[in-house]
């Protein structure tokens, strides 16, 4: 499919969406909320070990090296505020969204498009009952509460590894590195990162939806679209993250 | 006429440059059971999922209850569907579903009952195809002819009007065969169901046809070569039809290709053409 193509469905898609949340309701399809709660058990929940492990890791060598380049100006005092800034403003959402990319986003493409090889997709459409609404607006909700929680979940466990650094290897007390925390960064670095990680979840969902159900020619075709899926995710991701660096921190 | 309930015409379909429909018209009268035959890869299917409009034709009319599908929009055929069952050639199940939950989904989806009244409709239409007691295992862990029967039980969960059939009884034994196509005969006679089955098995088709439609091959291939009662079928004087019901595998669809014909094919020499 061309780019052109691409982008109108992408556009539809998202059309569909606004169409099943606002007026599904009121035509007597209302959205399963319980369906909503099983992806978000699996696109969010069951992502939290894997981001609990990045976060700690980054926070930790965020750290390390902070402390390493900071000591030569004997500033090791700062390294909470490198720590922070780091994370809350750029890092947390950034790889927290390629955690979901990696394990929720590509399982997504790869479920609608088994489904969409195997004909489950048009056997809903046969008993009307709408794919959209069925399948595609419980995975946008699901990843739209999830991915913004496991953003904040993230930027503690990311700021918890740099204290493990700063308490055991530069003596901190635990008192005054939160401290250090609470002047150094402000409400807005975590807003903005929260704001990030709507835009990263919106994209995902979006991208991984939309190259499941455009799946063609069988097992291969889901393997191709899952692939596609991540690859375009990740890229879409880093653009709209330099584009709103730019408009927060830059304007 | 009002008691026409499908009516195609000159329904022509191509993918690329390959015509598999050609110029099909025919028309389903309320209470007819239509039988479509034709060899493997002649498009029965094809024509299935243009009447219920998951394709679009490339040229010519398809008439549901009167109304014109193809050109109908899509929050009106989703009000049309509710009117028809399809049982696909595979199942198609929701593999994330229990086969109790895949009967269940086109009820809870589209009515505002009871779940303990579906729970009941369930096992009627499981205990229809001989299902019971499968309602907790998932697709996954079922045969190939159970998964096409569950599919019968969801084509018909909604009691439609009007239901397709994709080759219900093709691998299935000879009793459950006898049971689908008696139910499928009940179906029809006591609730004044419509059916449009795909079959390949003569004994099934002689047993509950109305009306049948036999689809041509090779050059004849996307046309309708011969349509009427079983009587007409079983007399018709076209020999393709005749070796079609006999089941003989040489005839006017020849079995071997020509020696230079297999040549050319083999060695894939210019001027080959596709005889799909
Ligand atoms: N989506 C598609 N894209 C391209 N060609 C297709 C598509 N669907 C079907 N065809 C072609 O249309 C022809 C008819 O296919 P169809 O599935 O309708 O056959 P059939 O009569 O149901 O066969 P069988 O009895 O084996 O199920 C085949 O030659 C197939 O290659
Ligand atoms: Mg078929």
């Amino acid at each position: 499919m061309s780019l052109a193509a691409n982008f109108r469905t992408f556009f539809f898609l998202n059309r569909s969406i606004l169409y099943w949340l606002v007026l599904g309701p009121f035509r007597k399809q209302p959205l399963r909320i319980s369906a909503v709660f099983q992806q978000m058990v699996r696109i969010g929940v069951q992502a939290f070990p894997m981001t609990a492990l990045t976060s700690l890791s980054i926070g930790l060598t965020l750290a390390m090296q902070g402390a390493h380049e900071l000591a030569r100006m004997g500033a090791t005092a700062y390294v909470p505020d490198l720590v922070a800034m780091t994370i809350l403003r750029e890092l947390g959402p950034l790889l927290v969204g390629v955690v979901v990319i990696g394990r929720s986003g590509s399982a997504v493409t790869a479920e609608l498009g088994t489904m969409k090889v195997g004909e489950e997709i048009e056997a809903l459409e046969v008993m009307s009952i709408n794919p959209v609404r069925f399948l595609v607006v419980p995975r946008f909700l699901a990843m739209m509460v999830m991915l913004p929680v496991l953003t904040v979940f993230g930027n503690y466990i990311g700021l918890a590894g740099g204290w493990l650094i700063c308490h055991f290897s530069l003596d901190m007390s635990t008192a005054a590195y939160i401290q250090r925390l609470m002047e150094a960064a402000q409400p807005d670095d975590l807003f903005t990162g929260i704001i990030k990680s709507i835009v990263f979840a919106w994209l995902i969902i979006l991208i991984s939806c939309q190259a499941g159900l455009g799946v063609s020619g069988g097992a291969e075709g889901v393997g191709q679209a899952t692939t596609s899926s991540v690859v375009t995710s990740i890229l879409a991701m880093l653009v709209a993250n330099a584009v709103l660096t730019a408009i927060f921190f830059i304007t | 006429m009002p008691d026409t309930v499908i009516e195609v015409r000159d329904l022509v379909r191509k993918f690329g440059t390959r015509t598999v429909l050609n110029g099909i018209s025919f028309s389903v009268n309320k209470g007819d059971t239509v039988i479509i035959m034709g060899g493997s890869g002649c498009g029965k299917s094809t024509l299935l999922r243009h009447i219920i409009g998951a394709m679009k034709p490339t040229s010519g009319s398809i008439r549901l209850f009167g109304e014109e599908i193809t050109t109908m929009p899509q929050i009106q055929l989703e009000k049309l569907r509710l009117r028809f069952g399809m049982n696909f050639q595979f199942g198609a199940l929701l593999q994330s579903l229990t086969v109790g939950e895949n009967v269940a989904l086109p009820i809870i989806e589209n009515s505002r009952v009871d779940p303990g009244i579906v729970d009941l409709i369930v096992k009627m239409k499981l205990e229809l195809v001989g299902l019971t007691g499968f309602e907790h295992l998932k697709p996954a862990e079922i045969s190939g002819g159970m998964r096409k029967r569950v599919g019968l039980a969801r084509a018909v969960a909604m009691d439609p009007e009007l239901l397709f059939s994709d080759e219900p009884t093709s691998g299935l034994d000879p009793i459950m065969t006898a049971v689908i196509d008696q139910l499928t005969l009940d179906l029809t006679q006591k609730l004044d169901m419509t059916a449009v089955v795909v079959s390949h098995d003569m004994t099934s088709a002689f047993r509950i046809g109305t009306k049948m439609i036999v689809l041509g091959a090779g050059k004849r291939a996307g046309t309708i070569i011969a349509q009427g009662t079983p009587d007409e079928i079983r007399n018709h004087p076209d020999p393709e039809v005749q070796q079609f019901i006999k089941g003989e595998p040489d005839g006017p669809v020849p079995l071997k290709l020509s020696p230079e014909d297999y040549i050319d094919r083999l060695l894939d020499l210019p001027g080959q053409k596709e005889n799909d």
